[in-house]
């Protein structure tokens, strides 16, 4: 067996091994939370290590009978979920210790390796497997507490989750039958020469199988009560990980069909996108839960990174090519390019701000008996937890748009890739919604930061502090150097585009 | 001469915010210091300045993000060193004024140096990326200093001062993504460079009218909303009245400078290409702005905001000067940019004094204090003759200028001004004076006493630079009237110049 032929997907296969090892050794050993913990964590060190090894692949590298394709797109989505994966494994060192922790860390692993695979399947049926192996993992996870609202949140999550598994399913068998072929390629090509009322029905069931898990309005109902829900460190794994996969399988299917069928469907897109930012910071304002805040802004973002897609559809042969420091970059790459940027950055800032809200529902809120993520409990945090305060601060700035940080740089980059290619009401909305937000924004910060606290310093639990402190910094370093960046994501942008 | 002055000058107060962070109650001296040494620095950048040239000086150029065409690029000339010298004098006498700080010093200290950063980085940057980024910064230790040191609705007013000044910012931005994505450099590649995107813009083929109005209107819109100009000045009386002392200072002072500044050095280029009609926009907001300012002022109880609304009214000068567009107003709009940074301190000063001193500012409830604060009362009252324009001050000077300057190409709007709003200046200036300062002195202020002296050294400062630019203006308006026949010419690139 060719080994070496296989080491740009050793990543995954470390990933797989080790969750099998961890739960087997959890069923061996008693006490072994920790060692499970540090284990994943090695194992989630070295899986990054060899996905930055791979970085920036000139050519597609292509596994497994066109199913798999190891190209800049999957390396920068899988770079994403790992580092998501790792920053929550981080946290969780100090949360889950006792029994169970060997099926929380095996779960989690087998959703991160799930993520993976779909950030790199060029084929409906890979892409499905990925799909479902992440999803199931995450259910299994958001009900892990098993506390009454764990089990609510699961099960909304579930259903929510299964019906869109339904409606994907369906829009890929519909596929399959047009082109008689599972890959994304024939499927372009099919579609391309032979556009059928079934092909738009079937792109209808696509789109909406993945604006679930994107959670696009009007497919966003699950996620606010998912995220409030279900275990506070499970939450950032949704919103930044899980979520991030939906875009991830976005891109590969629907900007090939963007780009295929020349569509003018890009102004659906635009009104899903301005709905979705518009109604998420409209509904986060009214929210008092601290998660369902964050739930609502991710919906908001989600609706900033579909910007993405719709500059990919209006800049089709319309916007001119000009050049960036040398190389030529139409409208389209440049979109792209902003949405993943948006994605690094949001994928960073929500998993911070999640784990942030787990510190204070964990230490801070205990021994009242109110709804710990409730923001009367953020009062005067920057006095009773000041490293988780200030950690919540910058994320809320970077979320908010501020610069100098990774969702400044994002916004920037999105919101002028709409400006070139001639979107500016749309560009004109996304900015009105970004200052709408700072409403919900900074009255986190104004809780935090501006009111009298509510009980005596705590003491920060160190698990979650070094997350929080290295999510906080690469926020800060991608939005004060962000050159490096950039180019990746051009070039993982690249990758979409008909060369 | 000192290498990378600009730059120093800017990381200093920014590693003082962050030592005195962490500096406890020794946070004002660490304070201190930083503020002194950008100080220092500037006068000997003064020394140093080419008056005479119309180039770029202290320029300093590195690439940051260059597959996007950014750079780290600053420098002054006339019109930002003026407002560079400002923000380091103000800074230091804002914080000698809060020396006696007792709630959270550390943090406090902290925002006024982050503060001095942004400001200094906005008069400083020569590049829209890094333009963009210290505009925003400013902010955000503002929306602390008023939503923790701030007034009884300093949530409302610091919530409000931040998203209406973002919303302006980020129009801005897509006014500046829209100058950026038009003009494409011989090479083919993009730039954010201020300086070159300034003149491309009097290309009519690659600027057509049509476009450069709009980008023109978002621009504009971003610096009025800052200034404040009427009819966008309605967040400033709500964060002033809220705000610290030194908050209201640091923001009537500096942060208002920056809409200013922005006028001179990103609106004026433009102005002469796209449609007439601005003109007439832009001068009616000036003489509403002036006029009604005024008016608003004259109505007010509580002294503090009828020194915010003075400023409404003061920086209606600088608009009018600046669209008139001769170069005895331009200069005049320079100089009272940088008249009214210091003179509003002392303004600001007084309020907060009279607040903290008697307890009120509502100006019914006072009375007769110059016969307790007689050292107070001689400062307050040149202050507030300062503001009033009285000749021998500096605000004499620049309001004299403005409106000389601005009747030759605008004599009907300047006419209005004269005769609407220097008698209603004059009127609320003394009205409130007379009022609070003269008088019998009310029986429950007969405990009051004069201020500590760090408070009185500040205020006095200011009188003193204020007497100096009133009688020797030269010192520094040479400087503007370069500046000013800089303006009126076309746009010369730093690659023109030959500094990069």
């Amino acid at each position: 067996m060719e080994f070496a032929h296989y080491a740009p997907l050793w990543g995954e296969a470390l990933l797989t091994v080790l969750a099998v090892l961890i739960v087997l050794l959890g069923s061996l050993m008693k006490n072994s939370g920790k060692l499970m913990g540090y284990l994943s964590l090695a194992g989630l060190v070295a899986a990054l290590g060899l996905v930055s090894s791979n970085l920036t692949i000139p050519k597609p590298e292509i596994f497994f009978y066109d199913t798999i394709s190891v190209d800049g797109l999957s390396q920068f989505f899988k770079a994403v979920f790992l580092i998501v994966s790792l920053l929550v494994v981080i946290a969780s060192l100090s949360r889950y210790t006792g029994k169970g922790a060997d099926e929380y860390f095996a779960l989690l692993l087998l959703a991160t390796v799930g993520m993976m695979v779909v950030a790199s399947s060029i084929d409906l049926v890979t892409l499905f497997v990925g799909f479902e192996l992440a999803s199931l993992s995450t259910y299994s996870l958001a009900a892990f507490d098993k506390s009454k609202k764990n089990l609510e949140a699961a099960m909304k999550y579930f259903i929510f989750g299964s019906v869109s598994s339904a409606f994907m399913l369906f829009g890929f068998s519909l596929f399959y039958g047009m082109a008689g072929s599972t890959r994304l390629a024939d499927v372009a090509s099919t579609a391309l020469s032979n556009f059928a009322p079934a092909t738009a029905v079937a792109l209808l069931f696509v789109i909406a199988g993945f604006a679930f898990k994107m959670a696009l309005v009007p497919f966003h109902m699950w996620a606010p009560d998912t995220y409030e829900g279900a275990p506070p460190l499970v939450s950032a794994l949704l919103a930044a990980g899980s979520k991030k996969m939906g875009f991830a399988a976005a891109f590969r299917v629907l900007i090939v069909a963007l780009v295929a069928l020349r569509m003018e469907w890009y102004l659906a897109f635009a009104i899903l996108a301005a709905l979705t930012m518009t109604l998420g910071n409209l509904a986060a304002c009214w929210q008092n839960n601290v998660r369902r805040i964050l739930a609502y802004s991710s919906i908001a973002q989600a609706g900033y990174i579909a910007i993405g897609f719709v500059v990919v559809g209006a800049a089709y042969g319309v916007a001119p090519i000009t050049k960036f420091g040398g190389a030529a970059v139409p409208a389209a790459q440049l979109g792209i390019a902003g949405a993943l940027l948006l994605i690094l950055g949001h994928a960073l800032m929500k998993t911070g701000a999640f784990i942030g809200t787990a510190q204070v529902a964990s230490m801070v809120a205990k021994g009242n008996d109110k709804d710990p993520d409730d923001i009367s409990n953020y009062a005067g945090l920057a006095r009773r937890a000041p490293i988780t305060a200030f950690c919540m601060l910058i994320f809320m700035f970077a979320l908010a748009g501020i610069p100098p940080t990774a969702g400044y740089i994002g916004k920037f980059v999105l919101f002028s890739s709409a400006i070139y290619s001639g979107l500016v009401w749309l560009a004109v909305l996304a900015i009105l919604n970004s200052a709408l937000s700072l409403v919900y924004y900074l009255r986190i910060i104004s809780y935090m930061y501006l009111r009298e606290p509510v009980g005596p310093k705590v003491a920060e639990s160190k698990g979650y502090v070094a997350a929080l402190v290295l999510t906080m910094l690469a926020v800060v370093w991608i939005g004060v150097f962000p050159q490096g960046f950039i180019d990746w994501a051009l070039q993982a942008a690249a990758v979409l585009l008909p060369q | 001469m000192i290498q990378n002055a600009i730059s120093l000058m800017i990381a200093i107060p920014l590693i003082g915010a962050v030592i005195s962070l962490f500096a406890g109650s020794k946070a004002k001296f660490v304070a201190l210091i930083a503020s002194f040494i950008p100080l220092v620095l500037s006068l000997q950048m003064y020394m140093e300045f080419d008056k005479s040239s119309k180039i770029m000086q202290f320029v300093e150029s590195y690439n940051w993000v260059p597959s996007i065409g950014v750079k780290y690029t600053v420098g002054v000339d006339g019109i930002g060193f003026p407002l560079l010298l400002l923000s380091t004098i103000v800074s230091i006498l804002v914080i000698i004024y809060s020396w006696g700080e007792g709630k959270k010093p550390n943090q406090y200290f902290a925002l006024l140096l982050l503060n001095e950063v942004g400001v200094l980085g906005v008069f400083t940057a020569l590049d829209f990326f890094l333009f963009y980024i210290f505009w925003e910064v400013v902010l955000i230790p503002m929306y602390f200093l008023i939503g923790a040191w701030g007034g009884p609705r300093k949530d409302y007013a610091a919530i409000k001062f931040f998203i209406y000044t973002h919303v302006a910012s980020l129009v801005m931005l897509l006014a500046i993504f829209a100058l950026y994505f038009t003009y494409s450099m011989p090479d083919g590649t993009r730039t954010f460079d201020m300086l070159t995107l300034l003149q491309a813009t009097a290309d009519k083929a690659i600027f057509p009218t049509g476009l450069l109005n709009i980008i023109f209107a978002g621009l504009l819109f971003g610096f009025l909303v800052k200034m404040p100009a009427f009819p966008f000045h309605t967040w400033l009386p709500d964060a002033h009245v809220e705000a610290p002392t030194a908050g209201s200072v640091v923001l009537a002072a500096l942060l208002l400078k920056m809409g200013g500044y922005g006028i001179f050095r990103v609106i004026m280029p433009i102005l002469p290409n796209v449609d007439k009609a601005w003109i007439t926009v832009i001068a009616i907001i000036a003489v509403l702005s002036i006029v009604y300012g005024a008016f608003l002022a004259l109505a007010q109880k509580d002294i503090k905001k009828l020194v915010a609304y003075s400023s409404v009214s003061h920086m209606g000068f600088v608009t009018l000067g600046a669209v008139a567009f001769t170069w005895m107003s331009i200069q005049g709009a320079m100089f009272q940019q940088f008249s009214h940074g210091i003179i509003t301190c002392v303004l600001f000063m007084s309020a907060g004094t009279i607040q903290h001193v008697v307890g009120t500012r509502i100006i019914a409830d006072l009375g007769g204090l110059a016969d307790r604060m007689p050292k107070f009362a001689v400062i307050m009252m040149a202050g507030f003759m300062a503001s009033l324009g009285l000749p021998g001050m500096s605000g004499f000077v620049a309001e004299f200028l403005v409106l000389t300057g601005s009747f030759a190409t605008l004599p009907m709007y300047t006419m209005i001004v004269v005769f609407l709003s220097v008698a209603t200046t004059a009127a609320y200036h003394l009205w409130a004076m007379q009022k609070v300062m003269f008088g019998p002195i009310l029986k429950k202020y007969m405990n009051v006493h004069d201020p500590h002296s760090y408070e009185l050294f500040s205020m006095g400062m200011i009188i003193l630079l204020s007497l100096l630019f009133g009688i020797a203006p030269g010192l520094i308006t040479d400087i503007m009237g370069t500046a000013a026949h800089q303006v009126m010419e076309p746009v010369v690139t730093l690659s023109q110049m030959g500094v990069i």
